[in-house]
């Protein structure tokens, strides 16, 4: 019985904590949108109703428990049924719940209208990346954690946003509707950021819709929240939302960064800056599954000293370009431009003494492209 | 329905004349069938079939515990100590299959097995034979899931819920292993639910009727009809994945015109039934445990029997709730959102049943009944995040987060397994004659309760904080949830080996137990000797003459 | 025929008086129940969905 009541106390001391520790930051942000707040409400609405169908329901079991011991010489009564308070505790859980259902439903509807966004972003899902596509404004990159393996096996400090930085984030305007249309290039993932209140599966073949309206400038982190392989837990989004006329001014460079890329197309490259180049798209999409130094993992295929790839530059080409059936490697000739596909493919040649000394051309990748 | 007369026991054993139980006890000794291993291949007995399953079912549960350990181990501090993401999601596919399939759902059957003919005063099940054959076929299926482990490329990696194209166009070669051996442990289970619903229709004892059968016997025939009708939906799919991953079809590549979502709605359409599968039979555990140690009879047990079949039916009409982010249009959500919450109320009138049983009674703390009160408290819990979980907007932000694997292993380890713990600790005396220790009892349920609520209530923080789950690595603001997660798994794992002591002592030997064994024991099961002989109810007991127990 | 839509009613509901469900169980023909049941349940189905379809516009 000492038992019983260590229990009894147990339970009645985490009750009493729960709320505490839910607002010492352990509970779902309030996040930064008008639509996260009415999802807190709801959730706080949710538990505390629970808290006192709990605490009622379990005051009477531990009472009962307590009081009629057949220790202290209680005497079972023999009563199974009564109508009363049988149709009273099913009326009273179901008015609760349409009293629970009716802000939801209201909440729910305004999640679900994307009209009059002021800015459409595609966001695409790849093993392990996100890619961004900025419509009707020609701006586009991929996302990827930043995170050094280092930190991941312990041989250095693990940093403040361990596993939640990545190397281009995504640049958002505050106050401004952001429409997203969701799509994925080879399994299921779901872009997740907790403080925007936006969770939305990216499925293959398939462009699903959410939107947001950012009150506050700053930098959110979420994960991907669906299983979608190895690195799943190494696939951080990261928003970063700012003043318009900061945005404005972000855009305007990104897309001069691309215009000239594309104008560029066309000329000779030299070796360096597509080394260089091909340095940076390298870290960033292909070494989660090649590794940096080149040496593959398990099913990905090591580069460095790959006899196929180095014999075969028409091949290598096609596999970067149009990837392979079958297998995880995807078609980077969609997310990549011509000049990254020729950077990283120069650089993949020529890298970790593989040394082949070839030059692949931006225009070359264009024309197959084209 | 006028209960037929259950046949006689087809085998050795025609010599049900002089009825009685003193007859019955000599039924050791002219055992005719073959000795050995021989006798375990070829049984027909229930009570050894269904002991076979509960061994089974033990050793799968520390199988699948083992998996979990592996995982938390690893879950224990950030960064990538023990094990590769590659092999840590494998553990966590495993862990997750062989505990849902090869621990949770033998169990139940092997209880029914034991208990379902005691109870009904049948002399065996409808269908001896063929339980033979479903036991046996479990054996078959998990050896091969677990040799998936030490293939090329390594066992499934996709998650329980294998969504394609991850488990198909991505799925590692031993996928094909994994499809066949969840055929098999599927026949086995379609099979055994004919057998029971068999039994329960046609092997009652004279005079009772549907309303006086025992609440375990009524949810299980309930989960029975739910397992034949969702189990071929589980093989539709799996066969849909294996033509798509074996012979070019592409039902679920959208690279071939199919539709990845599809997948989705036809695994749920199996698994929500599937997840009340693994829970209402343990329903009718406590439903017969708690009245027992109350000393009172079980308060409105024709709305349990009525909370049972709505939820059963409820059940196919929630599916969509586990895929509210998947992109489906707002009436969709809404309807599903509804009916979810709409499970809330015959579950809670489950809760409102057992404890206004306790009201007024006259209750002792018997190690059945802790596991039993220990189910109510933590089930209600689980139920509570479900009520939460069933909100779509709330959804969006607990949808794959430790928040739903708090939820989840709230109704399935300190709900559907303890359950089970609790029905072997009250049934343990009629299947070996002795009393499990009460000692050892009360340090397994006491280490255990700790090390559950340790290993999962964190885990509703971590998901609210973040957290999604299924990742061999975290960000550093999960690490303190994690860690006590992991030592409360430790400890509840660890807890187990204590129940394996329990149970080897009780077969041993321990205090004698009676026919009936529990003051308050009401059911059929009682009535024959403690241990229960080979073989039972040779006679049919009539019940017609007996006053009816429940009303 | 209006007292099996009842008693199917209270089952839907959970909560019936002993004495009826008596009577159901020792008059009642079952496959007048099973029918009346799963025609319920879809107005049930139907009725849900049409709350869902209203509030989706």
């Amino acid at each position: 019985m000492r038992a019983m009541l260590a229990w009894v106390t147990g339970m009645g001391v985490s009750w009493l904590l729960a709320p505490a520790a839910l607002a010492n930051g352990w509970n779902m942000p309030k996040g930064v949108t008008e639509i996260s707040r009415d999802i807190y409400s709801l959730h706080m609405t949710i538990f505390w109703i629970c808290v006192v169908i709990g605490v009622v329901v379990f005051a009477v079991m531990f009472y009962s428990l307590f009081r009629y011991r057949r220790s202290q010489g209680a005497k079972a009564d023999n009563f199974h049924e009564h109508t009363t308070v049988e149709v009273l505790w099913t009326t009273i859980p179901l008015l609760i719940l349409v009293g629970m259902a009716l802000p939801a439903t209201a909440t729910l509807q305004r999640m679900y209208d994307p009209s009059g966004a002021d800015l459409d972003v595609m966001v695409t899902g790849q093993q392990w990346r996100w890619h961004y596509e900025y419509m009707d404004e020609g701006v586009s990159f991929t996302s990827s954690m930043s995170t050094p393996t280092s930190q991941i096996s312990g041989e250095e400090a693990r940093g403040e946003n361990y596993l939640l930085d990545v190397d281009n984030p995504l640049v958002l305007p505050v106050d401004q509707k952001v429409r997203f249309l969701l799509t994925s290039d080879d399994v299921i993932h779901s872009w997740w950021v907790p403080e925007l209140a936006v969770k939305q599966d990216a499925v293959p073949g398939f462009v699903n819709e959410n939107w947001v309206r950012i009150e506050e400038p700053g930098i959110y982190r979420g994960q991907c929240t669906e299983l979608c392989g190895k690195d799943h837990a190494f696939m951080p989004v990261v928003v970063h939302a700012m003043e318009q006329d900061e945005y404005d001014e972000w855009l305007a460079e990104r897309k001069a960064e691309a215009e000239a890329e594309a104008n560029s197309v066309d000329r000779e490259w030299e070796m360096d800056e597509l080394m260089e180049r091909g340095e940076q798209v390298y870290g960033s999409v292909c070494a989660t599954c090649h590794q940096q130094d080149g040496s593959g993992s398990g099913q990905f295929p090591a580069l460095a000293g790959n006899d196929q790839m180095l014999d075969d530059v028409d091949w290598h080409k096609d596999v970067v370009v149009n990837g392979v059936s079958g297998t995880p490697m995807a078609a980077f000739g969609g997310s990549l431009s011509a000049v990254e596909v020729a950077a990283v493919i120069t650089y993949e040649r020529n890298a970790w003494d593989n040394d082949t000394g070839d030059v692949v051309q931006p225009s070359e990748i264009q024309e197959m492209l084209e | 329905m006028a209960p037929k007369l259950p046949p006689q026991h087809p085998l050795e054993h025609s010599t049900a004349t002089t009825a009685g139980q003193a007859h019955e006890h000599d039924d050791h000794h002219h055992y005719g069938g073959p000795g050995g291993i021989k006798r375990w291949l070829l049984t027909t007995n229930h009570k050894e079939i269904g002991s076979l399953y509960l061994i089974f079912s033990l050793s799968m549960f520390f199988i699948g515990g083992i998996f979990a350990l592996v995982v938390r181990a690893e879950l224990f501090q950030p960064g990538l100590q023990l094990v590769q993401p590659e092999f840590f999601n494998q553990m966590t596919t495993m862990h997750g299959l062989i505990m849902v399939f090869g621990a949770v759902m033998p169990a139940f059957v092997g209880l029914a097995n034991w208990m379902i003919p005691l109870q009904v005063g049948a002399p065996d099940m409808a269908l001896p034979r063929l339980n033979n054959f479903s036991f046996w076929l479990l054996p078959v299926a998990f050896g091969l899931l677990l040799s998936t482990l030490f293939m090329p490329g390594g066992a499934p990696n996709f998650g329980w819920t294998f969504y394609a194209p991850l488990s198909t166009d991505y799925g590692p070669p031993s996928t094909t292993f994994f499809i066949f051996s969840l055929h098999i442990a599927g026949i086995s289970s379609i099979l055994g639910a004919i057998n029971i619903i068999a039994t329960i229709l046609n092997m009652r004892a004279p005079g009772m009727r549907m309303m006086d059968m025992p609440l375990f016997v009524w949810t299980w025939l309930i989960t029975a009809f739910l397992l034949i009708a969702v189990m071929p939906v589980l093989a539709g799919v799996i066969t849909m994945m294996l033509m798509d991953i074996n012979f070019g079809t592409s039902f679920f590549d959208a690279g071939g015109g199919g539709d990845p979502v599809l997948f989705q709605h036809l695994f749920w359409f199996f698994g929500h039934p599937e997840v009340y599968i693994m829970i209402l039979p343990a329903f009718g555990i406590v439903s017969a445990i708690v009245p027992t140690f109350a000393r009172k009879p079980l308060f409105g047990y024709a709305s349990m029997v009525y909370a049972t079949a709505s939820i059963a039916i409820l059940s196919f009409l929630v599916w969509v709730h586990h895929m509210f982010v998947v992109g489906l249009p707002l009436a969709a959500e809404l309807f599903f959102m509804y009916t979810t919450m709409l499970i809330a109320v015959p579950t809670g009138v489950k809760v409102f049943n057992w404890v206004t049983t306790l009201f007024r009674g006259s209750i002792t703390f018997e190690t059945p009944m802790l596991f039993s009160l220990a189910f109510i408290v933590m089930f209600t819990i689980g139920g509570f995040s479900g009520l939460m979980l069933a909100i779509v907007p709330a959804d969006f932000q607990y949808h794959d987060t430790y928040f739903v694997v708090a939820h989840f292993h709230y109704v399935l380890v300190p709900g559907a397994i303890f359950a089970i713990i609790a029905g072997v600790y009250y049934w343990l005396p009629k299947w070996t004659g002795h009393y499990p220790d009460e000692r050892l009892g009360r340090w397994h349920f006491w280490l255990s309760v700790i090390g559950v609520n340790l290993t999962f209530f964190p885990m509703h923080f971590s998901g609210l904080a973040g957290m999604p789950r299924r990742i061999p690595d975290y960000a550093l603001q999960f690490a303190d949830f994690n860690m006590v997660s992991s030592l409360g798994g430790f400890l509840f794992g660890a807890s187990q080996l204590l129940f394996v002591a329990v149970l080897i002592k009780c077969v041993r030997g321990g205090e004698k137990a009676p026919a009936k064994a529990w003051e308050g024991a009401e059911d059929l099961e009682w009535s024959v000797p403690s241990p229960a002989p080979l073989h039972t109810f040779e006679t049919p007991p009539d019940m017609t003459s007996q006053a009816p127990q429940r009303h | 025929m209006w007292n099996v839509v009842k008693s199917v009613l209270a089952a839907f509901f959970g909560v019936q008086k002993e004495r009826r469900r008596q009577e159901d169980f020792t008059h009642g023909e079952p496959i007048k129940f099973i029918v009346v049941g799963i025609l319920l349940a879809a107005v049930l189905v139907i009725l849900i969905a049409m709350i869902a379809l209203t509030a989706a516009g």
